[in-house]
């Protein structure tokens, strides 16, 4: 039935239609919370009283423009990689960057507290490492296969999470708890320097990957097939891997784990609104930012005065995601 | 005469791993001409065509791409003249047949062109050519193997190659295909060089066959010099027996053993 009525639509206007919904929750996002804003207010017909205006602007904004960033961004990345790889599976995180993050934030926690302040910072650079590990066995490999650099990419994390978990093991309960809470993932921290952080880095990200869009089409098929057309296979490949790294350490460091996201909405993307670069990577950028806005005023809401962690609703919805994809392939 | 060859081979070979794959190889190819290489497998056909589009350098000799050298080559000037039709494992995400056909714009446009009127023009006209016209919307991944390896001959088509390599272009496909791919590749009137398996295609539709044992030439020339019964037994060590094909003035091979002689 839903098929149906998408097929219906132009792609044009199921991208308007896109945009619409991403408009409705973005107001619905700076509307909703525990001091409730008016929808009169935000349009600016109604002035806001001064509690009202400092929630709206250094809690609400903030937050919202960081949520839209991170969804998109992650959705980019993984439709990216998925295309890069041929493989259906592939995600940022499969390359270790989460743990490599984890163990960054658990170190700045634990074992240097008094650098706390930094631990986004030292979860930047924990993600970064875990990528240089796994490039620096690809580079060993000499790029024959991405699947290798997948699978460098499970055992750089198992690797890391070893080291975390004993770390977490050693500490006091208190340190692992914040580390913990860390990890599920949150966007309540979220301020301007984090939008400044992110958002050049998705934007060159977009715009290198709608250039290269007829590249990225013909990786589709084979690299043999590429490599006819001129396409530089490697190098682009490796340059796509780096981006993706960089978006998805920035987004971690952020906001801590936030699952399934990038690899979720491109294949929601490709059912919706196509399957050539320039509908997926468009497609997956305003449906990463509409669902993470979602999910996001969702975790606000549904527990009353409290919040649950973004990355436990995302892996939820994902996890369920992924059943009924799975149930969809079995029927054919 | 007085044109430059499309490909020269001047005294090429090449060396894999310390393995002799293709020895001492002296050939060239005029403008227009319809080539087939032969060969039992491991005699160097695939390689050849991996040289031609640089997937291998030569480990000896020089080869011509019209009168340059081919290491002078970018990778986007070779694919701007040359264009390779090869064997598909199914793509795992699906794309459109316009969406295939169209990468063979890719060595033609910069990274910020469009696609403008023109283009789309020729990409009716590419799929036309191969029989699939009006079917631009539909999906790759669902069409048979004869149809995609027909989007794929429109997609070289696309690129206005100088020269098509066909890799085995005919496994996988039932005979009408067979024939219809040779066909279609035959009327596009550019120089193509295909590696083929099945003698009596070649002999159908190839003006010139060069037939590979071993990494080396062993025969070069029409079907009617090239397919001959002492040659034929030697290289592929069966049996043969060579007469005339019924539906045209080509030569027709039959193999096989005789038990109850």
């Amino acid at each position: 039935m839903s098929k149906v009525l998408v097929a219906a639509l132009p792609v044009p206007l199921r991208f308007l239609l896109a945009t619409a919904l991403l408009l409705l929750v973005c107001m619905l996002a700076l509307n909703t919370g525990s001091v409730s804003i008016p929808f009169t207010g935000l349009f600016g017909f109604a002035a806001l009283d001064e509690m009202q205006s400092t929630v709206l602007w250094q809690l609400r904004f903030p937050r919202l423009l960081l949520a839209l960033l991170a969804g998109s961004g992650l959705a980019l990345c993984g439709a990216l990689l998925q295309n890069a790889s041929r493989n259906p599976l592939a995600d940022p995180y499969l390359f270790g960057i989460v743990s490599g993050a984890a163990l960054g934030a658990t170190i700045a926690t634990i074992v240097l507290p008094e650098w706390q302040l930094l631990t986004p910072l030292f979860a930047f650079f924990g993600a970064l490492l875990a990528v240089f590990l796994v490039l620096l066995i690809g580079a060993r490999s000499r790029w024959q296969r991405l699947e290798t650099l997948l699978l460098c990419g499970v055992a750089v994390s198992f690797m890391l999470s070893a080291i975390t978990t004993t770390l977490l093991y050693l500490s006091e309960p208190f340190a692992a708890n914040r580390v913990m809470f860390w990890l599920m993932g949150s966007l309540s921290q979220a301020s301007l320097t984090h939008v400044a952080l992110i958002s050049p880095l998705v934007f060159i990200t977009l715009l290198l990957g709608l250039l290269y869009r007829r590249q990225l089409d013909a990786l589709v098929l084979t690299d043999e097939s590429a490599r006819s057309l001129g396409v530089k296979v490697q190098p682009l490949r490796l340059i796509i891997l780096l981006l993706c790294a960089a978006v998805s350490a920035a987004i971690v460091a952020c906001c801590g784990g936030i699952a399934f996201v990038g690899l979720m909405i491109p294949h929601l993307v490709r059912s919706l609104f196509g399957l050539s670069s320039v509908a997926l990577l468009l497609g997956s950028v305003w449906l990463g930012a509409l669902f993470l806005v979602a999910v996001d005023t969702l975790s606000r809401s549904l527990l009353p005065d409290q919040e649950l962690p973004i990355g436990v609703v995302t892996s939820a919805i994902g996890s369920l995601f992924f059943l009924s994809m799975l149930f969809k392939y079995r029927r054919g | 005469m007085g044109q430059t060859p499309v490909i020269e081979f001047s005294e090429v070979q090449l060396r894999i791993h310390q393995q002799q794959i293709l020895t001492a190889l002296n050939f060239v190819i005029q403008p227009g001409q319809f080539v087939a290489l032969l060969g039992p497998n491991g005699a160097g056909k695939t390689s050849l065509l991996r040289l031609l589009q640089k997937e291998y350098q030569p480990s000896f000799g020089q080869i011509k791409l019209q009168g340059r050298p081919l290491s002078a080559f970018s990778q986007s000037e070779l694919a701007a003249k040359v264009a390779l039709v090869s064997q598909l494992s199914g793509p795992l995400f699906d794309l459109t047949v316009a969406d295939v056909v169209l990468m063979g714009l890719i060595p033609h446009k910069a990274l910020w062109q469009t696609n403008t009127e023109q283009d789309l023009q020729q990409l009716k006209h590419s799929l036309e050519l191969v029989g699939l016209a009006n079917k631009e919307r539909h999906s790759f991944a669902h069409l048979s193997g004869g149809e995609q390896q027909r989007v794929l001959l429109a997609r070289a088509v696309m690129q206005k190659p100088l020269l098509l390599l066909l890799d085995e272009p005919t496994n996988h496909l039932d005979l009408y295909y067979q024939h219809q791919v040779l066909r279609i590749a035959k009327a596009l009137d550019i120089t193509v060089i295909a590696s083929i398996h099945d003698l009596n295609l070649a002999s159908r539709y190839c003006d010139r066959l060069l037939l590979l044992n071993k990494g080396q030439l062993v025969a070069d020339g029409t079907a009617e010099q090239v397919l001959t019964q002492q040659l034929l037994t030697e290289v592929f060590r069966i049996p043969c027996l060579i007469d005339q094909n019924p539906f045209g003035d080509c030569p027709r091979v039959s193999f096989g053993y005789k038990d109850n002689l």
